[in-house]
């Protein structure tokens, strides 16, 4: 799955440690997701969705290997 | 997971544990007796040989204790954040340690088959190697995900 994490974050000027305390989890998770070591839950995406301003479609684009 | 200790457990155990295994090396390599050789002389040893002798049980016994508490708190504590990426680390550096503590017995079956009668030693050295195994290999790759190769990517 491909996200565009790291491009809004920084759109919005935030830190991974800023955005990781918005959504109440760890940077280093923050770090996975933007690295796409992890994919997040649906509960974490809306979440990231949410502070990131933007949908979660938006956010992570599904690929033809997932 | 309702089975985890607050985080600063973790900080207690990465105290409690090191200290507890380098004691317990010390008692191993008769470092307690001359200490207390050192500190009370050689002649009042060979008088009181029974009280240095349980001095000796006493630190054998909490070294042991404390390192396995030791282990026990860094296993079992939370992390300062803790979500579910750091929860799925945790569920797959589990399934690693059970891994490799299976290829390691099988490996060691093997070789008191094809080789040689351990002993009684051996066994009970094999016996301790593979439950200590297990915790090492989830406490190395548990940290070593988190707070190093994710940190790495990071960096990269």
């Amino acid at each position: 799955m491909k996200n565009f994490v790291r491009e809004e974050r920084t759109k919005k000027e935030l830190t991974q440690v800023q955005l990781a305390e918005i959504i109440n989890v760890s940077r280093q998770t923050i770090i996975s997701i933007e690295t796409s070591r992890y994919t997040p839950s649906v509960i974490l995406a809306i979440k990231l969705a949410k502070a990131l301003g933007k949908n979660v479609e938006t956010l992570f684009e599904v690929e033809r290997s997932d | 997971m309702k089975y985890l200790l607050p985080h600063c457990f973790k900080k207690i155990g990465s105290i409690i544990a090191p200290v507890g295994f380098v004691l317990w090396i010390g008692m191993q390599f008769g470092l307690v007796t001359k200490l207390l050789i050192f500190l009370f002389g050689e002649s009042s040893a060979t008088q009181s040989n029974s009280s240095y002798h349980i001095v000796n049980v006493f630190v054998a016994i909490l070294s042991f204790f404390s390192f396995l508490a030791g282990i026990y708190f860094v296993t079992f504590s939370k992390e300062k954040v803790e979500d579910e990426m750091v929860q799925r680390t945790r569920l797959e550096s589990f399934q690693f340690a059970a891994l490799v503590q299976i290829i390691y017995i099988i490996i060691c079956f093997l070789f008191i088959l094809l080789f040689k009668d351990p002993g009684e030693g051996g066994l009970m050295l094999f016996f301790i190697t593979t439950i200590f195994l297990f915790w090492l290999c989830f406490i190395g790759r548990f940290n070593y995900i988190l707070h190093i190769k994710i940190i790495r990517l990071s960096k990269a």
